[in-house]
């Protein structure tokens, strides 16, 4: 633009708005536009195409553990290989062995007979001890009962296991492959839903091993988080954001809680260890110290949440209520934490739902323990989500392969549902004006 | 301030029929000087009208009046504000109770996001005003007729009072702040977010209000100055330039800097 343009009024100035320079710079911005448009997409694809190929992968090496392969037979529970006074002893064992040799008579050598004993998981006895146990009246007849079939037989209705791999090579040989064809070819083999994965505690048999324990001992790890660190966590934050002075104490303690909230979660599994276990004498692999571990962890979540929640409360309100002569304390209560409730309700249950998926800490007080039975409180010793699949993971059978991927599974439908719960909050308390 | 058995200057200066008398008011926002020795009287059953530019403390001053002020942490006051002879800002007056009797209207209405019922019944169930469900509903309706709104919203009482119009929403925020039967109402810009129909029947309303109390009321607008108050005071920068009649201050002004504004010079 030349000197005496710049000169004139807005009015006056002449504008060539055809001016080449100019429909090139225009030109270019709407290139500039496009780019950033089509990165941000890319971005996002990209993101999304990380999401489906770890959904895609935990579903296809998971998939199989959602079912488990039965095989229904007949077992003759004599009277006198259980006691009807005492229902629970018995010869269980026995009988199993027994209904198996009856289906397979050409099987005689001993060896034979004990090899095919192995093609029923070890659980199946037990099964079939609860059903008499339930109902004394079997006792002299005979049940017809599917029981869970072990790990490698497992595998080869499921595919898992090749037969062109030369025999020595594979967990089965061709002997007992042939068995278990002709329990097929009978029509004994069933596939049902694999229930035992959510009903059953934890075991050294994938067939049997379950994830009741794990879930309970979240359940409980999660309770006391929440108790401790909600009331706490909406307390701190209200007294800070409302009530605390500004000065250089509040601002040592704002940042100190910002920085806690980054504090990598196996610090707060050692300092639990050292603290809870080592100093108080808590139980070791307890709910009860897990959750005091957690609530640790989501805290900061919870102030840092309820903190801005109540900071975006619009200030005509807390105005409009203090120039009616409000205390304090009635415009906290009556106003500015109702308006709060969705946000720190939020973030609460990220936290937890961060909590619920946390594993070091938990590692570190000993919630990785072998535990068969779920826990009955927060007391018993237990294990949680994220700690049963570091177990999983690390068992040598094949079968814990894909229980690991269905456990992952079980755990992310968990932080769906808790997000989804978050979001109907948020919805539900949200009010407009 | 220091309490002797002699009169302060501002007891010694009120005017006769003074609800409120401020005397050397400075207001400091950290190293602002926000408010520089203002002294005014508010008489009773009066509107006076506070006119000024942006940012002359006209605000700032109205706050003090009902210790709104309190509320910010930097800010300090100075000075005297005497009700009826007692000064606000002595160490035994409760500010909370203070604000009930010093009612305010803000420049966007808030209304709380319940229903109209328990807007206007908020003052009266805090400070305790009603012995009975029956008491607190005269309270609310002879509110609302007050505030002309009562015809509007008798059938949507329970229904939110966010829900109303612009208009009908700053009257509801006028009933709700003389439910608690204030001497004193301040209005920081009531009309500033509405359009003429609605600004027109909160100027009539305050009209009808001045039989029973003080008003004072910041504007922008020197007509609604001049449409609705007897008393007006121009601040300029922080300083009170001007205070009298309003027909003396928009007629034949002192100061030069009044002229100016309100024949549209600056402002």
């Amino acid at each position: 633009m030349t000197e005496t343009a710049m000169n004139q009024t807005g009015a006056t100035r002449a504008i060539d708005w055809a001016d080449p320079a100019l429909v090139q710079r225009v030109a270019r911005r709407h290139r500039k536009d496009r780019m950033l448009r089509v990165a941000g997409l890319v971005a996002l694809l990209t993101a999304c195409l990380m999401l489906a190929i770890l959904m895609a992968s935990l579903l296809w090496s998971g998939h199989s553990a959602f079912t488990q392969t039965h095989v229904t037979l007949d077992f003759e529970v004599a009277a006198g290989k259980v006691n009807a006074d005492k229902p629970g002893k018995g010869n269980y064992r026995g009988i199993v062995a027994e209904a198996l040799k009856t289906r397979f008579p050409e099987v005689t050598s001993r060896r034979d007979q004990k090899a095919l004993v192995g093609i029923l998981s070890n659980g199946a006895q037990y099964i079939l001890r609860d059903a008499v146990v339930a109902n004394p009246d079997l006792i002299g007849t005979t049940v017809t009962l599917a029981v869970p079939v072990s790990d490698p037989y497992d595998q080869l209705a499921k595919g898992q296991i090749d037969v062109d791999t030369p025999e020595e090579n594979r967990r089965l040989d061709d002997r007992e492959i042939a068995w278990f064809h002709k329990l097929e070819a009978a029509g004994s083999v069933s596939r049902p839903l694999n229930l035992a994965l959510l009903v059953n505690a934890d075991s050294r048999f994938p067939e049997l091993a379950g994830l009741s324990g794990a879930l309970w001992g979240s359940f409980y790890a999660l309770l006391v988080c929440f108790v401790i660190s909600f009331p706490v966590g909406i307390a701190a934050g209200i007294y800070l954001e409302e009530f605390a002075p500004k000065n250089r104490w509040t601002d040592l303690i704002e940042v100190n809680i910002n920085n806690l909230a980054a504090v990598p979660s196996v610090v707060f599994g050692l300092l639990a260890l050292v603290a809870f276990i080592g100093w108080f004498g808590m139980p070791r692999s307890a709910p009860l110290v897990g959750g005091m571990t957690l609530s640790l962890m989501t805290l900061p979540t919870i102030i840092i949440a309820t903190r801005i929640a109540v900071k975006a409360v619009p200030p005509s309100i807390r105005d409009a209520a203090l120039g009616l002569g409000a205390s304090k304390h009635q415009v906290v209560m009556g106003h500015v934490l109702p308006l709060a409730v969705p946000g720190i309700l939020t973030g609460t249950i990220i936290g937890l739902a961060r909590a619920l998926g946390e594993t070091a800490p938990l590692l570190l007080i000993g919630m990785n323990a072998f535990i068969t039975q779920a826990p009955d409180g927060i007391m018993d010793s237990s294990t949680a989500l994220p700690t049963q699949i570091f177990i999983w993971a690390d068992s040598p059978e094949r079968g814990f392969v894909a229980r690991t991927s269905a456990a992952i599974c079980v755990l992310l439908a968990f932080l769906v549902v808790m997000n989804g719960f978050a979001v109907y909050l948020r919805k539900r308390f949200e009010r407009r004006w | 301030m220091t309490l002797t058995m002699e009169q302060s200057p501002a007891q010694a200066g009120a005017a006769q029929g003074a609800k409120i008398t401020a005397r050397d008011v400075n207001v400091h926002y950290g190293d602002t000087h926000a408010i520089q020795s203002v002294s005014v009287d508010i008489l009773d059953k009066t509107v006076t009208a506070f006119i000024g530019p942006s940012g002359c403390g006209k605000s700032t001053f109205l706050r003090c009046m009902n210790r709104m002020n309190d509320t910010i942490d930097i800010c300090r006051v100075t000075g005297e504000i005497l009700l009826d002879g007692q000064d606000i800002y002595a160490r035994s007056v409760d500010p909370a109770l203070l604000r009930a009797r010093v009612g305010m209207v803000f420049q966007k209405p808030n209304p709380f996001p319940k229903s109209v019922y328990d807007n206007v019944a908020y003052g009266p169930r805090i400070h305790g005003l009603a012995e009975t469900r029956a008491d607190l509903d005269g309270i609310v309706e002879d509110s609302l007729r007050r505030a002309s709104l009562w015809e509007e919203v008798k059938d949507r009482l329970h229904q939110p009072g966010t829900g109303l119009s612009g208009g009908q929403q700053q009257r509801l925020c006028i009933a709700r702040a003389i439910a608690t039967a204030p001497e004193v109402l301040l209005m920081d810009e009531p009309c500033s977010a509405l359009d003429p129909i609605a600004t027109a029947r909160i100027e009539e309303l305050i009209d009808e209000l001045r039989e029973s109390l003080a008003i004072v009321i910041v504007t922008h607008s020197m007509q609604q100055a001049a449409r609705v108050s007897q008393q007006t005071a121009f601040f300029h920068l922080g300083v009170m330039v001007e205070f009298g009649d309003t027909s003396h201050i928009f007629t034949n002004p002192d100061d030069k800097r009044t002229q100016d504004y309100i024949t549209g010079r600056f402002g």
